[in-house]
């Protein structure tokens, strides 16, 4: 056993949870009452980063720490891709998990943190094959999916998700080691992930949680039913008109997400929900899942 | 001869219910059950609750476990299955799920009340606290399982083995399930700083790690055997 697999192990203890992103110690605790796994810790949701047109930070460490205080579940916070001296300090803070994440302002427009050099473990967003294998190449012990957080638009996870199963059939449905030399070629990414990945039955060493534009219980069955191990939800929740409801509903759908009965009832009457922003709307340079490489 | 059909669940609310399933099948068919037809199956409902034999409850978020359980009418069930002495092992979230008593608790966590422990969520900290230790538990086990490797992630311990009656203390919470469970408690296991991590209550199992997380399924093969099959043999 090595050092990942206590990493890749809080994981594991995530999963079929949802985890939730907080910007206020009340909120924090609404969330773990409505049953989160977990919670991300940050200044300004994304569909409000996303408003703002500004560079987004790790947030203050002062709200990040009142976060930890107020609740019992893990707490996440958000580095910038490549910034490894926010995720420093982040972990001299001792959060539970770090997002290296796209939604915030990148700082590296080429490298990405060297992750197994931390102690605090790590999830990543990827929205294909090549960025998921790189980012446990790196040291990742958790994956997400990018989607396009803060528009409660699903789609862009939903694509992600078939894509990355695409080109896991493709790589599973190879002959030769010739091919799949080539394979891990195109897709820049170590041959020996992608044995490894083969030999996995084309499953991931670590697991791999839906993100970006979940907004309704059925959006985190959604993601659930095409495979996920589970699902954040950022802006949906408390851009919504009854928070509390709808967090709750999302949760019970992500354990129920094989009944169509219980989605039923977990979707009812959940009031007014968060605006949308549908991604087809985006210009290119808008959208953050591009962010990262 | 007629043919033994034992089913063992996991509670699957939400946590690491999966590598359990995939352990136990890894335990039964790395040995001769001939006469005996296995099933395991995720449990989320109580008709899926009334076919187990045995239960396991695994790792996760204790709070998430149990508000799920109450939100989806599974507390009352889980709480009959404790009282009709059916053999459960809790680990780690499940270890909390299982006991009679917690600190560090959330108003509105209920616990089943099935081992008269009190147990301490978070005990070692936080993630960076968390930690993997090779231990020898062939003391205890029947199939002498020596070299374990087991994985501590923002564990509980089991903070005091409780009396029966009359202990009410302050910042606790304490089961509502009236059950109890007549057999005395056996420490286990207790780490070399003496903190308890894996006790035995009649046919109740708890531990704070997690063999789910080991690629070893001798922990497994011990609590069908020790557990499971002795209950359903003695009914």
């Amino acid at each position: 056993m090595s050092q990942f697999e206590i990493k890749a192990g809080l994981a594991q203890m995530l999963k079929g949870g949802v985890i939730m992103d907080v910007v206020t110690p009340e909120q924090a605790i609404i969330a773990e009452k409505a049953g989160a796994c977990a919670v991300m810790a940050l200044e300004r949701i994304p569909a409000d980063m996303r408003a703002s047109n500004q560079v987004c930070r790790m947030s203050d460490p002062q709200m990040i720490k009142g976060i930890m205080e107020a609740v019992s579940i893990p707490v996440m916070a958000k580095c910038r891709i490549g910034h490894f001296v926010e995720a420093q300090i982040l972990e001299a803070l001792e959060v539970d998990y770090i997002d290296e994440s796209e939604v915030l302002t990148p700082a590296d427009k080429i490298l990405h943190i060297k992750k197994d050099e931390f102690k605090v473990p790590f999830v990543c967003g990827a929205r294909n094959l090549g960025e998921a294998l790189r980012r446990v190449g790196e040291g990742a012990a958790m994956l997400r999916t990018k989607g396009e957080a803060g528009t409660g638009d699903i789609s862009e996870a939903v694509s992600h998700i078939a894509l990355i199963k695409k080109q896991i059939d493709k790589a599973l449905a190879m002959e030769s080691d010739e091919e799949v030399e080539a394979y891990a070629k195109e897709l820049n990414v170590s041959l020996d992930l992608l044995k490894q990945l083969i030999a996995n039955k084309g499953k991931f060493p670590v697991v791999n949680f839906a993100a970006g534009g979940v907004a309704t219980p059925s959006d985190a069955a959604l993601c659930m039913q095409l495979g996920c191990d589970g699902v954040f939800v950022g802006s949906g929740i408390f851009k919504s008109k009854n928070p509390e409801k709808l967090a709750k509903a999302i949760v019970n759908a992500v354990t129920n997400y094989k009944d169509p009965k219980k989605i039923l009832e977990y979707s009812t009457d959940l009031g007014e929900l968060m605006f949308g922003v549908s991604v087809d709307s985006l210009k290119e340079r808008e959208k953050v899942s591009t962010r990262g490489w | 001869m007629t043919r033994q059909e034992t089913t063992i669940g996991v509670l699957a609310l939400q946590g690491a219910f999966i590598e359990h399933i995939q352990h136990l099948e890894l335990a039964v068919n790395s040995s001769a059950y001939d006469s005996i037809d296995f099933d395991f199956i995720e449990v989320r409902t109580e008709t899926e609750l009334s076919r187990c034999d045995g239960l396991i409850i695994p790792g996760g978020e204790s709070t998430s476990i149990s508000l799920i359980a109450q939100r989806t009418n599974l507390l009352e069930p889980l709480m009959r299955f404790v009282k009709d002495e059916k053999p459960i092992w809790g680990t780690c979230a499940g270890l909390i799920f299982l006991s009679k008593q917690i600190i560090n608790g959330k108003p509105g966590q209920a616990i089943l009340g099935g081992m008269d422990i009190q147990v301490e969520r978070n005990a070692f900290g936080r993630q960076l606290d968390s930690f993997k230790v090779d231990l020898d538990f062939s003391g205890f086990t029947s199939n002498k399982v020596d070299a374990f490797p087991t994985i501590f992630i923002r564990a509980p311990v089991i903070s005091k083995i409780l009396a029966h009656k009359g202990q009410q203390e302050r910042d606790v919470i304490n089961s509502r399930n009236d059950y109890i469970n007549n057999s005395k408690v056996e420490v286990l296991y207790k780490l070399e700083n003496g903190l308890i991590v894996a006790v035995r209550q009649g046919n109740k199992l708890g531990t704070s790690f997690h063999p789910e997380l080991s690629h070893d399924c001798r922990f497994h093969k011990w609590f069908i055997d020790e557990f499971v099959l002795k209950s359903q043999s003695t009914v």
